[in-house]
């Protein structure tokens, strides 16, 4: 417990502090915080709570996944995108298998529909003979080059135009939501605290700036010897709190479509268009839900908090995708969305233990492949951690770890046998709330249980409000069941935290207010 | 002097497109309507506008929180938000029934507000609960 | 899991199923029973509090309440049966479904016919494609109308409504009435999307600016809408470059469309219309799947309750029919096509055994006498305007439709007279 001692001079110079919104929470103490809780934060929480120390995760947002692991393609790619030697060609074909190897263990939906990149000229078919040489030299499995009649074989819809196309069948779509919550909800089934709507302000150093001390944040202070820098599209800003100027991130958006199931089976894989310097080019997927998920689009902003899209990026996604897949129609879309990839001017992920200050880790600008390689990266700095970092704090087993964890009941996805025996036990799993993605009350409610507090969570958990309607019929029920469950008025529940709240007030007030009575 | 007014017809949905012309105060012709209720319309429209109001009242113990009333006639137009502030004053107990007399005379227009549905009351144990 | 065995199975209480309802008892049906997932019977109509319905089958004008109490009535006397709380989940292509319902659990439904009566849904923000960010204070009018008239709270304070379906219109109204402010309504196409007199009762009456030519082309706040930027558009419907204009507003209702619900009909491998989005149906409105029925706005969407109400009852009537084994398997299997004026009709397909009511809608405002016209022969009917926003109907006799000979299709276009 050197870690109090050595903060008293520091506590002092900092009394009088003020803290912005939020409860104030009096001062925690860990020995592991990690800066956010997106695919890497979670991933390496969950490697942090195989021991025995206590781990605090603090992300901004009102649910998880928030920022880019929210709002991307849902893919674990093969590996063969990279350079050879990269430090992504690393980790991406590792994390692929990871995925595949925990899917049972955590409980999250993924499909090995394998993937493809299609090129329409002969240019593009170079590429595609570079990719195929990198992918062997990642050692991706059974990539290979395959004719447009040999693509249109196995999938009748996509175009005529495109004459071969880089196959890859490790390739795998996954539910990014599910995913993030799985190795988070494990993290803390094992132990592990998280703070939500908890915005970090500065890393708090000793007062010879070579140590680590904890992070001031609007909730109070969070000490700690150990901080990881998961803050994805912020970790460039995170890094330079500690004197860390080593890369910038230039967060670059992806605009999204999502379609209506009906046209979920226009593809059986992933499709990508050949890349280009802005990405790996506009993709079409059928979803791990059957919807059709089209984009992004890859254009640099300034902007680290705007996630809106516009109508050039929109147009762009819809044109990409058509040239892949002609028969898209249109009015297919039920929902558009934005994400922002960290994307770090170093071409590569920031993975690095600082000596200066002491206790603190960059897991950061984790770009595609990102999503697939965070739990290869995990794994990989917990374990230096230990060796590193080991003056710290002790590594020592979490005798208590337990590896698996089950997602709520998906109503939808379950044999008629398991329905009736799940709505037998709690009828609350009979009542449906969204009628789209066949979502009960018994799954909202579980989904609170687990911290869901907001209609973004709702959804995020359960799918109510994902589907057709996008929350036009189940929108009210969920407000009801949150207010109800949490003991607060329907006019505090919010969509995401924050200001946004669902509603204004009950009806006939206004006439009582000011005196119009 | 002649003054000519445009009108919508809201008395069914085909809303018929109507041009009055007055003299001096006095209706001298119609057109557009399409049928008898329409200059009957037109008529009321220029002297007395009506409508029909309809809203909700607040209900203690009912399986909703509201309940919509109507005004069983239309009402004069420009009592509308003197009827919205009464309506909004009055709370009662489920259930309700449909028919049910809400308001006599709101406003003093002679017409009545009305439930325009039944609302029975929340199950016991729940209202109980609920503190009602 | 027993089975629920039934004679009419239909699915939905709102408008049209609680008519099909009625419809079947009388023609003789044994076993007639409604599946609802809500806990109320009448479906939308309940939350449609204000007065315009029934003018047709009643003679006067209900609220929405008021006219399904009517028919749950009606429905009542005749013996209807009603399972609320069930939402039908899954559904076989022979036409058996799944129930789940909190006290019965997980039960399967054989019926010998079903009529389908789910209704349609609103179109959502994301079908537009509106780029901008996605605060809260985005509703969809009917969601919007759901929580001020049933649940009794206020979705926003200041109101900007897109599109001017008649919901959008009758909630400006309503959200005037408790005290918010509703800025103007804005509609892309050059003609509003509802009747004419709610923009008469609903907009002009309390001043609300109405927007022909218009739409709003980013959203803006990040937690609570703070905005809309508005712009014309050209003659394709593009925003123009040059007239966008800021509107603050803590609201965004949507009336911008409304789309059937067939996710349960896609399920049966009923066959839809990609233009109207509902089943294919002949003039007793059985689907692809001749055991399979459906009525109301699952099929088109109708401008009004009366139409929905009498067409689900002539879809119970057959579906009764069925279940006895007295509809013959239809003997021909004309096709109605829909002129250039034509943008949406139902049904499609004639088989001659009765006679037929075809609804359509147009696709360009004909403001002055016009007239229906069916090809080849005999029939025309004349019309004083048609608008997109309301249906036109033309009454055929099935006389006429066995006197057609060889012609294997029949045209119905609405023109100038």
């Amino acid at each position: 417990m050197h870690l109090r001692l050595c903060l008293s001079p520091f506590l002092n110079c900092f009394t009088g502090y003020k803290v912005f919104g939020g409860d104030f929470v009096s001062t925690r103490y860990y020995d592991v915080i990690v800066i956010g809780g997106g695919i890497v934060g979670s991933t390496v929480a969950r490697e942090l709570s195989r021991y025995d120390i206590k781990v605090a995760v603090l992300d901004k947002a009102s649910e998880l996944p928030s920022g880019a692991s929210r709002a991307n393609s849902g893919m674990v790619h093969a590996g063969y995108d990279d350079e050879p030697g990269s430090i992504k060609a690393q980790f991406c074909p590792k994390g692929n298998l990871i995925y595949k190897n925990l899917r049972e263990e955590l409980d999250f939906t993924l499909n090995e529909v394998g993937s493809y990149v299609c090129a329409l000229d002969k240019d593009e078919i170079a590429h595609l003979e570079l990719l195929l040489e990198q992918g062997k030299k990642n050692g991706v499995p059974s990539v290979e080059i395959i004719s447009g009649d040999e693509l249109r074989s196995r999938e009748p819809n996509a175009s005529r135009e495109i004459i071969a196309a880089l196959w890859a069948p490790t390739g795998c779509t996954i539910n990014n939501f599910e995913a993030v919550l799985a190795f988070m909800d494990n993290a803390q089934q094992n132990g592990v605290e998280l703070f939500l709507e908890t915005e970090m302000l500065d890393v708090i150093l000793s007062q010879d700036k070579r140590q680590v001390v904890g992070v001031k944040t609007n909730r109070g202070m969070f000490l700690s010897p150990i901080v990881i820098n998961a803050a994805g599209v912020h970790s460039d800003e995170v890094a330079r709190m500690v004197g860390d100027d080593s890369f910038i991130i230039h967060p670059r958006r992806g605009d999204y479509f999502i379609s209506d199931k009906y046209v979920g089976n226009l593809v059986k894989s992933f499709f990508f268009a050949c890349p280009s310097e802005a990405g790996k080019g506009i993709t079409v997927a059928s979803t791990t839900d059957h919807n059709l998920l089209m984009g992004p689009t890859s254009i640099f902003q300034v902007d680290r908090n705007k996630t809106a899209t516009t109508a050039e990026g929109l147009d762009q996604v819809i044109e990409g995708a058509r040239r892949l897949i002609p028969p898209i129609p249109i009015n297919m879309a039920i929902t558009t969305f934005a994400g922002l990839r960290a994307d770090p001017d170093t071409g590569d992920f920031v993975i690095g233990i600082l000596k200066k200050p002491h206790g603190f880790v960059n897991v950061a600008g984790i770009k595609s492949p990102g999503f697939t390689s965070a739990p290869a990266i995990a794994q990989h700095i917990v374990e230096r951690m230990k060796n590193e970092l080991k003056d710290l704090v002790e590594f020592k087993p979490n005798r208590k770890f337990v590896p698996e964890r089950r997602h709520i009941p998906r109503f939808a996805y379950l044999s008629m046998e398991e329905r009736s025996d799940l709505a037998k036990e709690d009828p609350r799993y009979a009542q449906i709330v969204c009628r789209c993605e066949s979502v009960t009350e018994g799954q909202v409610i579980e989904a609170i249980r687990r911290g869901a507090r907001t209609v973004a969570a709702v959804k995020i958990w359960t799918r109510a409000g994902a589907g057709r309607c996008q929350g036009g019929f189940c929108g009210p029920r969920v407000i009801d069941i949150l207010a109800r469950e949490l003991n607060i008025p329907r006019e505090e529940v919010t969509r995401h935290g924050g200001h946004s709240r669902m509603l204004v007030g009950k009806t006939k007030e206004y006439w009582f207010r000011e005196g119009r009575l | 002097m002649f003054i000519e007014r445009r009108i919508i017809c809201t008395s069914c949905p085909v809303g018929c497109f109507m041009i009055v012309t007055e003299e001096n105060g006095k209706i001298v012709s119609i057109s557009g309507s399409s049928c008898p209720r329409g200059e009957e319309y037109a008529k009321v429209e220029l002297t007395d506008p009506r409508r029909v109001f309809a809203s909700t009242i607040r209900v203690e113990g009912g399986v909703l929180s509201v309940c919509p009333v109507r005004s069983k006639e239309p009402v004069p137009k420009d009592k509308i938000f003197d009827i919205t502030k009464a309506v909004a004053r009055v709370k009662i107990k489920a259930p309700i029934e449909i028919g049910q007399i809400i308001i006599k005379n709101v406003c003093d227009t002679s017409v009545d507000i009305v439930a325009s549905r039944s609302l029975p009351a929340k199950q016991s144990a729940d209202t109980v609960a609920q503190g009602g | 899991m027993s089975d629920i065995t039934v004679d009419v199975a239909v699915i939905g209480a709102g408008p049209a199923g609680i008519a099909a309802g009625v419809g079947a008892k009388k023609a003789g049906a044994e076993r007639v029973v409604i599946f609802e997932r809500d806990w109320d019977l009448g479906g939308i109509l309940q939350q449609c509090i204000h007065p315009g319905f029934g003018l047709h089958i009643f003679g006067e004008e209900l609220t929405g309440p008021e006219y399904m109490h009517r028919w749950i009535s009606k429905a009542r006397e005749v013996g209807v049966e009603f399972l609320m709380n069930s939402m039908v989940f899954h559904m076989e292509d022979d036409g058996s479904f799944w129930i789940m319902n909190p006290s019965l659990g997980i039960k399967k439904v054989t019926p010998k016919s079903v009529v389908l009566a789910m209704g349609c849904r609103e179109r959502p923000l994301g079908a537009l494609g509106i780029p901008g960010t996605r605060p809260a204070g985005i509703y969809t009018a009917g969601t919007a109308q759901r929580l001020v008239n049933m649940e009794g709270y206020m979705p926003g304070n200041k109101v900007v409504i897109l599109g001017s379906g008649d919901v959008g219109l009758i909630m400006a109204r309503r959200m005037i009435w408790e005290g918010a402010e509703v800025l103007g309504v804005y509609e892309i196409m050059p003609w509003p999307g509802g009747l004419r007199r709610n923009i008469a009762q609903c907009l002009d009456d309390y001043g609300i600016p109405f927007h022909l030519e218009e739409t709003v082309v980013e959203i803006h706040g990040k937690d609570r809408l703070e905005g809309v930027t508005v712009a014309k558009v050209d003659m394709n419907r593009k925003p123009i470059v040059g007239t966008e204009r800021l509107v603050g507003c803590d609201t965004l209702l949507l009336a911008v469309g409304l789309i059937p619900e067939n996710e349960l009909s896609r399920m049966a491998g009923v066959a839809i219309n990609p233009v109207t989005q509902g089943p294919y149906v002949n003039e007793l409105l059985q689907t692809s799947k001749p055991k399979i029925f459906a009525a109301g706005n699952v099929v088109i969407v109708y401008d009004l309750v009366d139409w929905v109400s009498k067409e689900g009852e002539r879809a119970g009537k057959n579906a009764a029919l069925f279940a006895a084994g007295e509809l013959k398997e239809p003997a021909r299997k004309i096709k109605i096509l829909g002129g250039s004026n034509v943008r949406l009709y139902s049904p499609q397909w004639l088989s001659g055994q009765a006679d037929a009511t075809i609804y359509m809608r147009v696709a360009q405002p004909i403001e002055k006498r016009c007239k229906v016209i069916v090809e080849p022969g005999a029939y025309e009917k004349q019309l004083r305007y048609a608008r997109p926003g309301e249906m036109s109907e033309v009454q055929i006799k099935a006389e006429y439709v066995q006197s057609l000979g060889d012609v294997a299709e029949i045209l119905v276009d609405i023109r100038e007279a």
